[in-house]
C-alpha cells in the first residue's frame, strides 16, 4: 500500500483519536494500534479500546490501495516531532510501514491488521443536533459521576429524551448534575446509560466540530457521526436511580450571588480547607449575612463575606467544597441561586433565569 | 442449564487450544450459553465488539466445534448480555468513610425502560396452597408468553402478593427471552399518560408506545372503574396486543365481574383468558410467609414467636412484613433475641382487635339483612322465614366469635345447645352446594367485621 498525505490533516486526526489507540493494552496488542486503510484518495484511521471504537477519515493521495496497523503512540510522536513538512508518504510492506518527507525517513514495524477488530455500527434511525450541544450536555454533567467501578449506574452519564429536551444527568450520590438540551426534532430512545470515561472521550474528540451530530442509539451501543468522524461507545446495562425524586420543590433559605464572586470566593476559602476540604456555610437573610469559613487546625482560618440578595430562614451549613465548586462551569448565567432546606438536606445550585441546568450537593455530616 | 455449561466449557477448551492466549482471553471471556433452543444455540456476548468479531471471524470455527461436541446444532446467534449475573454479587461492598452524607437514592433503583423493580422475583416468592394455582398459571406463561392463558388476570385482596406475582412474570421473561419488549403500569399511571397524551394532543403516541410492547403488564385494574374514555383505549389496545399474540396480564383486588362501571365489554375480554384468585394465606403460609422474610432481614425467630404473628395478623402480607420490621429494629437496639411477652407487647398495636359485637347486633344485622322483624329471631316460632335467619345467626357467632354451643342457645332464646349444634351443621352443610347462600354469608360477614 502507498499514499501520500498533508501531515497537519494527519496528525489533527491521530491526535483526536490518540487516546484510544495509546492504551497499553497486554491482552490484544493490536488494540493499541491505529488501523490506517487506504483506498480512493481516502485515509480511513480505526481506533478502538472494545469499549470505545472511533472511525476518522482524511483525505489523501492513494497510489496502490492497502491496510496496516501501526502502534499509536509511535506514530503520533513520530509525526508530532517532525519539523516544517508539509507532506508526508506511506509505504506499507512486509510487517512494516515506510515514512518519507523531505528530511526524514522512518520504518515503523506493524501488527497483522487482520486482528484488529471491526468497529460496530449502530442499527437505528438517528436523530442530528448541534455536536456542541451534545458536547456541552456531557461537559455539564460528567464530572459529577463516581470513577469507582462498582456500581456501574453511578460511574456513567445517564441520557433520556423528556419531551422536547435531551437530558443528561450524572451522580456518585453525593452530588448530582443535570442539563437540559433543547432539541430541533424530538425523538423517544428510551434512556441509556453512557461511561463516564467514554463521555469524557467523546467531548475530547467532538470539541469544536461545527456541523450537526447524528446520534444512534440500540440496546446496547450509542453511535455519533459527525463530518468523517464516527463514534460508537458501549452502553452500561444497569439501571440509573430515580433521582427526580430528590429534588426538592421548595426552600427554606435562598441566596442570588453573582457568579464571579462565587467563584472567587471558593478559590479564596481554598487555601485554609482541611483535609475534608470542609466549607461552612452562614446565611442569616435578617442580619444580611452571608459568609464562607473555612478552618484548618494546622494553616489558621479564613472568614469571606459574600454580597448576596437573602430570603427565608437562618442556617449554618457545611459542604465538601470540591463538590461546590466543580458545577461553576457549567452555570452560564451571571447570577446563580444557592437553595437551602435544612442542615440534612441537598444544597440546590442553578442559574438565575436558566432552567436548563441544575446541581445538587448534599451536606457534610458534623 | 447444566448441559450448556458443560457443552459450553468444552467448546471453550477446544478453542483455547487452537488460538492465542490473548486472541482467547479478548473475545471468548466472559461468553456463554444463554439458552439452546431446538437446534439453535445462543450465545452471550458482553458488547457489540465481540458480537461483530465473533460472528465476523469465528463464526465457523465455534459452530464446527459445538456440532463435534452435540450433533443437534443447526445454527448459533449472538446476543448481547451483560456479564453473568452472579459475578456482580462478588463485587466488594465498599465501608463509605466519606463525612459527606449521601444523597437519598436508594431503593428507588426501578428500571425505568420496563417499570420493573428487580426485587421481585419468582425465587424470592413464597408458594404456598393458597397461591399455588396462580403461580402455575404465572409460570405457563413464563414458559409460552401470548400462546397460553392470554390475558392472565389476578384478582385477590390488599397484600397477597399480586403485585410480586406479576412483576416476577415480567423479571423472569425479560430474562429468558432479551428480545422482548416488558412492560409494567399500574393502571392509575395509565389513565395519567392517557390524559396527558390528551392534553397534548399527542394520542398516536401515546397508542404507539403501548402497542410495541410484546408483554404488558398492568397492575390495579379496578382503579380504571367509570373512567370511560382510558377504558375505551385500553380495549382497543387490548384488541390490539392481544390480536398480535403479545400478553396481556392484569391484577384487580376484585373480579372483573365485580368492578363496578366496568364496561361489558372489557369485562368479557378479561375474562377471555385465564382468572386466578390469590386468597388470603393460610396458616401455614403464613408461617412459611414470615420465615423467609426473617431471613431475609437476618433474624431468627422461635417457633412459638412465629405461630404468635402469624395468628394475629391474618389477612395481609405486608402487615406481616411491617411487624417483621419493628421486631428486627428493635432487635437490632437489644441486640437479642426477643421473647414471647416482647413480641406481644411490640405487636399490640400492629394486630388488629378483635371486633367485639354482642349476640343483638349480630342478631339485628342478619334481621335486618332478610328485612325481618328482630324479635321474631328470638321466638319460638318455627316459620321457614325466621328459621334460615336464626339457623344463620348461629352459624355465624359459632364460626365467626367462637362462643360455645351451650351460650348461643341460652342466647337465642333459652334453646338446647344439640338445636344449635344442628343449625351450624345445617347451614355448612347446605353452603357447600348452595352459592346463594355463601353470598349472603359473605356479605353479612363483611357487615359484621
Amino acid at each position: 500500500m502507498k499514499f501520500e498525505c498533508i501531515k497537519d490533516k494527519l496528525l489533527d486526526a491521530i491526535t483526536k483519536a490518540g487516546k484510544i489507540a495509546t492504551n497499553r493494552n497486554p491482552g490484544l496488542p493490536v488494540l493499541s494500534c491505529f488501523l490506517l486503510e487506504n483506498k480512493n484518495n481516502r485515509l480511513i484511521i480505526k481506533a478502538t479500546n472494545l469499549d470505545i471504537g472511533i472511525r476518522l477519515e482524511v483525505p489523501v493521495k492513494t497510489e496502490t490501495p492497502g491496510v496496516v496497523a501501526v502502534p499509536g503512540e509511535v506514530l503520533i510522536n513520530l509525526i508530532g516531532n517532525l519539523p516544517e513538512t508539509k507532506n508526508i508518504k506511506f509505504e506499507g510492506s512486509n510487517g512494516e510501514v515506510k515514512l518519507t518527507t523531505n528530511k526524514n525517513f522512518a520504518t515503523i514495524k506493524t501488527k497483522d491488521p487482520n486482528d484488529f477488530p471491526s468497529i460496530p455500527e449502530t442499527k437505528s434511525e438517528p436523530f442530528n443536533m448541534p455536536a456542541s450541544d451534545f458536547v456541552n450536555g456531557l461537559k455539564a454533567v460528567w464530572y459529577s459521576s463516581t470513577q469507582s467501578s462498582i456500581k456501574p449506574e453511578l460511574s456513567s452519564v445517564f441520557i433520556y429524551s423528556d419531551s422536547e429536551d435531551l437530558v443528561f444527568a450524572a451522580t456518585d450520590s453525593f452530588r448530582l448534575a443535570e442539563k437540559r438540551i433543547k432539541l430541533k426534532q424530538s425523538k423517544d430512545f428510551g434512556n441509556v446509560l453512557l461511561p463516564y470515561k467514554n463521555a469524557l472521550e467523546i467531548t475530547r474528540i467532538l470539541d469544536g466540530e461545527g456541523g450537526d451530530v447524528s446520534v444512534f442509539i440500540d440496546k446496547n451501543q450509542i453511535s455519533l457521526s459527525s463530518g468523517g468522524t464516527y463514534i460508537t461507545s458501549r452502553l452500561v446495562d444497569s439501571t440509573f436511580p430515580d433521582y427526580k425524586q430528590i429534588i426538592p420543590k421548595e426552600f427554606e433559605t435562598e441566596a442570588v450571588v453573582l457568579r464571579q464572586d462565587l467563584a472567587s470566593s471558593l478559590k479564596l476559602a481554598n487555601v485554609m480547607s482541611d483535609k475534608f476540604n470542609q466549607i461552612n456555610l452562614v446565611i442569616y437573610p435578617v442580619k444580611k449575612v452571608f459568609e464562607m469559613k473555612t478552618k484548618n487546625t494546622e494553616l489558621g482560618e479564613n472568614i469571606y463575606s459574600i454580597d448576596a440578595a437573602l430570603s427565608g430562614k437562618d442556617i449554618d451549613i457545611s459542604f465538601n467544597l470540591k463538590y461546590v465548586s466543580d458545577c461553576l462551569n457549567s452555570l452560564t448565567a451571571d447570577s446563580v441561586s444557592v437553595s437551602l432546606n435544612d442542615v440534612s438536606k441537598p444544597m440546590v445550585i442553578r442559574g438565575v433565569g436558566d432552567k436548563s441546568f441544575l446541581y445538587l450537593v448534599m451536606p457534610m455530616n458534623r | 442449564m447444566d448441559d450448556t455449561k458443560k457443552l459450553w466449557e468444552n467448546t471453550l477448551a477446544e478453542i483455547e487450544m487452537n488460538t492465542s492466549p490473548a486472541n482467547f482471553n479478548t473475545w471468548f471471556k466472559d461468553t456463554r450459553i444463554l439458552k439452546k433452543d431446538s437446534g439453535a444455540v445462543f450465545l452471550s456476548v458482553p458488547n457489540a465488539f465481540v458480537k461483530d468479531w465473533l460472528s465476523s471471524k469465528h463464526h465457523g470455527f465455534i459452530l464446527k466445534i459445538l456440532r463435534g461436541l452435540s450433533s443437534d446444532i443447526r445454527s448459533l446467534e449472538y446476543t448481547i448480555a451483560p456479564t453473568d449475573p452472579k459475578k456482580k454479587q462478588e463485587l466488594p461492598t465498599k465501608v463509605r468513610t466519606s463525612p459527606n452524607r449521601e444523597l437519598p437514592l436508594e431503593e428507588l433503583y426501578i428500571n425505568k425502560d420496563d417499570n420493573l423493580n428487580p426485587k421481585y422475583t419468582f425465587e424470592s416468592l413464597v408458594v404456598g396452597p393458597f397461591n399455588e394455582l396462580a403461580y402455575a398459571a404465572s409460570q405457563a406463561v413464563v414458559k409460552q408468553p401470548g400462546l397460553v392463558y392470554n390475558p392472565l388476570f389476578i384478582y385477590g385482596n390488599t397484600g397477597v402478593g399480586k403485585t410480586h406475582l406479576i412483576q416476577a412474570i415480567g423479571n423472569q421473561i425479560k430474562n429468558s427471552y432479551p428480545e422482548k419488549r416488558v412492560h409494567y403500569v399500574t393502571s392509575e399511571k395509565f389513565a395519567m399518560d392517557y390524559i396527558g397524551s390528551v392534553q397534548a394532543n399527542k394520542v398516536n403516541n401515546f397508542k404507539e408506545k403501548y402497542r410495541k410492547y410484546d408483554v404488558l403488564i398492568m397492575d390495579d385494574i379496578q382503579f380504571l372503574s367509570s373512567k370511560e374514555k382510558t377504558q375505551e383505549e385500553l380495549f382497543h389496545l387490548f384488541n390490539n396486543i392481544h390480536d398480535s399474540n403479545k400478553q396481556i396480564i392484569f391484577s384487580s383486588d376484585k373480579h372483573p365481574n365485580f368492578i363496578p362501571d366496568m364496561e361489558d365489554r372489557l369485562k368479557s375480554r378479561f375474562s377471555a383468558g385465564m382468572i386466578v384468585d390469590i386468597p388470603t394465606p393460610d396458616h401455614e403460609s403464613r408461617a412459611a410467609i414470615l420465615r423467609s422474610k426473617a431471613k431475609n432481614l437476618g433474624i431468627e425467630l422461635a417457633q412459638e414467636v412465629v405461630d404468635f404473628i402469624v395468628s394475629s395478623i391474618t389477612t395481609n402480607v405486608r402487615e406481616l412484613e411491617g411487624a417483621l420490621n419493628a421486631i428486627s429494629c428493635h432487635h437490632q437496639i437489644k441486640n437479642k433475641e426477643l421473647t414471647l411477652g416482647e413480641v406481644k407487647n411490640l405487636l399490640r398495636h400492629s394486630s388488629k382487635p378483635k371486633k367485639t359485637l354482642s349476640v343483638k347486633e349480630v342478631a339485628r344485622i342478619v334481621s335486618d339483612f332478610y328485612n325481618m322483624e328482630e324479635n321474631t329471631i328470638y321466638e319460638k316460632t318455627r316459620k321457614k322465614e325466621v328459621i334460615r335467619p336464626r339457623q344463620i345467626v348461629m352459624f355465624l357467632l359459632r364460626e365467626d366469635f367462637g362462643i360455645s354451643y351451650p351460650s348461643i342457645g341460652e342466647k337465642m332464646g333459652g334453646r338446647d345447645h344439640t338445636t344449635v349444634i344442628h343449625s351450624c351443621e345445617k347451614i355448612k352443610a347446605e353452603m357447600r352446594h348452595d352459592s346463594n347462600l355463601c353470598k349472603e354469608i359473605d356479605q353479612l360477614r363483611t357487615m359484621i367485621n
